[in-house]
């Protein structure tokens, strides 16, 4: 839950956007289970914050005692250099609470090149596995929606030209037709994570319609627009009710505020994004 | 890989010879009309029935005559009909419901595992049923009476590995797919027994050394052995070929392209196997070197017709990567290479007709602006043999895509990547030229649905607005509509009983069937 810090009700907006709404539709092989965190190893079958805060505690020492001892052939991260990938590695996956982990550190895989760790205490020993399987979780997480890594730098992101994207701001852009870089836009680097700042302006997802819908009375509705789906339009009106028509029924008149954004979408080279990106990350 | 095998014998269900109600294998072979015995309802992909007592003039009275009520999570398994019993599955479950009535026969609830989770639908091989699950096992179960008659493990769901693709009958061959990349596995087809579950052939997706596809790898790491392929939607098949079709899905990891430098055969690839062995007949690459998770699994749609006034067997996909294509699915010989939405990830064309991806429209460490995908989704096409159009519901979607885990070491996903605007519409596309006749727009922020074609001069499919629709075959025109108060994962089939055409959609959780008002 990374977006959902304290009272700020735009951001709910923007991870519902961003997350939820492409899950709907970009739907595909998934179907099965979503990634799942393996059950704590090495700590005792108990649940709760208290269970958590154990693992991630025994995590930590097992970080530690991996990277003095085993980094230098399964790498930091566990991803494998001269000795195998362990992320990928079907025992590691197999391992519960260290049964098919711990033979190999105290005895070695000899005859593959990899030493005994028989020195090691059972508590040393469960905190690596510890330390194995919080790692399998970070991996898996990190899919399409998941939550890793939480933040891309905006140091990796910035890569355009300050100038260049003050330009375009300001000229073929036309962005300072609706905004001002002292007024709805005065802090908003410090507003929004650096993919977020980029991703909302190139398209601020989740910014509704509004609809002037004329009955054949000649009466006005003016709302915003709910549904419009060919056969009925919908709009919660000025005065806060709901009300809808048959498309067939009445006039409709839309206004997109993203329809400027859209039309943007399509002529940005990504040369322009990255400039843009670059102006709008000093705005803090 | 572990394999069991459990044989859960049920005490005297095997009868000898052909029972009047199981599957007559024949009924694989022709256009489908009283039943719809598999994911696509016969072997061609086409989704066209030639049932057309609904027709044009008439569908606008469309009512509803059952509908079925699972309680469970949200469908998004295609139904199939076999001698009036109609079969709907989710996550390790099956309903056995009255075709006729929508009154439930049975229902199975796999022993001891959890429900839910997503299932594409069931297989019948004479008097049985075949399913895989989330946790990537293949379930033999038996039709008349819903019990589970033995289960084998497909995959290792430990290395998140999972099912669901709706298995295909060949004969005596049960044919699974599998699914799953988060941990980069390679993907494969299998052939197994329909008694026992024995595994009869494996065809992987990762090239073995010898083999030229070897060569489309970098072969310093292991990037090779993990590589993906995934087989997770239904293939299709031709008995006067025996060719079976089948599209695969994605490279690991997923996207970062200099892990893996090459085109990544077998991954996004059309493949044309013998079904008696497993061995590949022929290959085209219809996305190489995808970056973008464009997995290329779309039906393989077969039809037979004139091409620039030439005979020939075809075959056509729409994938995901925003191209349409259309093969002689004899050697696998590209009659078109057409993006059916802008896709400004391609360079170019090959000599073979396969695209050739841009290097700078993978994803980068500060983003990169990509259009074509996701062009559409496995939710399935059609084809009508009487309009000669290709019926898919596509997007036309901008997105940034970021590359989190550079390096050759890379694992995983590697890249986060975020949809901008789309604009969703059904596109009716002409298969001797590639080009968009027509476009029906289906706005909304539902599920993308399938479509079925009929000979009653219509197709059936929903908006994203969560509208069922039926529209004119020849131009799109909207014919009839209903809100059924759900979303959608999954395509509308038919088929006829005692004289009267039923039209199945999914919504949700709940089965819909449609038919003329009866005097």
């Amino acid at each position: 839950m990374r977006h959902a810090r304290t009272g700020d009700r735009k951001k709910l907006t923007i991870v519902v956007v961003l997350l939820l709404a492409p899950a709907l539709w970009l739907r595909a092989q998934e179907g099965g289970p979503p990634p799942v965190a393996p059950a704590p190893a090495g700590a005792p079958a108990t649940h709760g914050p208290g269970a958590e805060a154990a693992h991630a505690a025994a995590a930590e020492r097992g970080r530690s005692l991996f990277k003095q001892n085993c980094a230098a052939c399964h790498a930091e991260d566990a991803t494998g250099g001269r000795g195998p990938d362990l992320i990928r590695s079907t025992l590691v996956r197999h391992d519960k609470n260290g049964d098919e982990i711990a033979p190999v550190i105290t005895s070695g895989r000899v005859d593959k090149g990899m030493p005994a760790f028989s020195s090691f205490s059972t508590g040393q020993i469960a905190d690596i596995v510890a330390f194995l399987q919080s790692q399998l979780t970070l991996f898996d997480l990190h899919t399409r929606f998941g939550p890793y890594p939480n933040d891309i730098p905006a140091e990796r992101l910035a890569t355009g030209s300050v100038e260049a994207g003050k330009a375009y701001f300001y000229g073929p852009g036309g962005c300072s037709n609706c905004h001002s870089p002292t007024g709805d836009l005065a802090g908003i680097a410090k507003k929004y994570n650096p993919a977020d700042l980029e991703v909302r302006f190139l398209y601020p997802s989740g910014t509704p319609s509004t609809a002037i819908v004329t009955l054949p009375s000649g009466e006005k509705y003016e709302g915003t627009l709910l549904l419009n789906d060919g056969f009925n339009v919908a709009i919660q009106g000025k005065d806060g009710w709901y009300h809808s028509w048959p498309s067939n029924a009445v006039k409709i008149e839309v206004r997109d505020p993203l329809a400027v954004h859209a039309a943007l979408l399509e002529k940005y080279t990504d040369a322009d994004m990255h400039n843009l990106f670059t102006y709008l990350e000093t705005l803090r | 890989m572990r394999r069991s095998l459990a044989l859960l014998l049920m005490g005297g269900i095997f009868s000898a010879g052909l029972a009047a109600q199981d599957l007559d294998p024949e009924k694989l072979l022709k256009p489908p009309t009283d039943t719809w015995a598999t994911f696509n309802g016969d072997y061609t992909g086409r989704r066209y029935s030639p049932l057309a007592q609904i027709h044009r003039d008439n569908v606008g009275s469309l009512t509803l005559a059952w509908a079925f009520q699972t309680h469970s999570r949200s469908l998004e398994s295609m139904a199939i009909e076999v001698n009036g019993i109609v079969y709907l599955s989710g996550g390790n479950e099956i309903w056995a419901v009255d075709g006729r009535t929508g009154r439930q026969v049975w229902h199975f609830a796999r022993p001891g595992a959890p429900l839910g989770g997503g299932n594409k639908g069931v297989a019948m091989w004479k008097d049985r049923l075949y399913m895989t699950t989330p946790d990537a096992q293949l379930l033999c179960v038996d039709a008349r009476s819903g019990k589970m008659i033995w289960q084998i493990s497909v995959a290792d769901p430990t290395l998140r590995a999972f099912g669901g693709v709706a298995p295909l009958v060949i004969r005596d061959h049960i044919i699974i797919g599998t699914s799953g990349d988060t941990a980069d596995l390679p993907g494969f087809l299998e052939s197994v027994d329909p008694m026992t579950g024995e595994i009869q052939w494996r065809w992987d997706a990762m090239p073995k050394q010898g083999d030229p596809a070897w060569n489309t790898w970098p072969h310093d790491t292991d990037v090779a052995a993990r590589g993906g392929g995934m087989t997770w939607i239904t293939g299709t098949y031709d008995p006067e070929l025996n060719l079976l079709y089948w599209g695969t899905g994605n490279p690991h990891p997923v996207e970062n392209g200099e892990a893996r430098v090459g085109a990544n055969l077998y991954t996004c690839t059309i493949v044309a196997l013998n079904p008696d062995t497993g061995k590949l007949v022929w290959y085209f690459q219809s996305s190489p070197h995808d970056t973008h998770d464009w997995d290329m699994v779309m039906t393989p749609v077969l039809f037979d017709g004139t091409f620039h006034g030439k005979p020939r067997k075809m075959l056509a996909q729409a994938g995901k990567n925003g191209l349409f294509f259309v093969l002689d699915r004899t050697d696998g010989a590209a009659l078109i290479s057409e993006a059916f939405v802008p896709a400004n990830w391609v360079e170019g064309y090959d000599p073979r007709g396969q695209p050739i991806p841009r290097k700078d429209k993978e994803p980068q460490p500060d983003g990169v602006l990509v259009t074509g995908g996701v062009g559409t989704n496995w939710q399935a096409p059609s084809y009508d043999p009487d309009t000669h159009l290709f019926y898919v519901n596509s997007r036309e979607a901008m997105g940034v895509f970021f590359l989190t885990m550079p390096g050759k070491s890379a694992e995983g996903w590697a890249g986060r990547d975020f949809f901008l605007s789309s604009k969703s519409m059904l596109k009716a596309i002409d298969v001797e030229t590639g080009e968009v006749r027509w476009t029906a727009d289906t706005e909304g922020r539902g599920g993308q649905s399938g479509i079925l074609s009929t000979a009653g001069h219509l197709i059936f499919t929903a908006d994203m607005s969560g509208n069922l629709v039926a529209l004119d075959a020849s131009t799109g025109n909207v014919l009839w509509h209903m809100y059924p108060g759900g979303s959608f994962g999954t395509g509308p089939m038919t088929y006829e009983l005692d004289g009267r055409q039923y039209v199945v959609f999914l919504a949700d959780s709940v089965a819909y069937a449609f038919s003329l008002p009866t005097r």
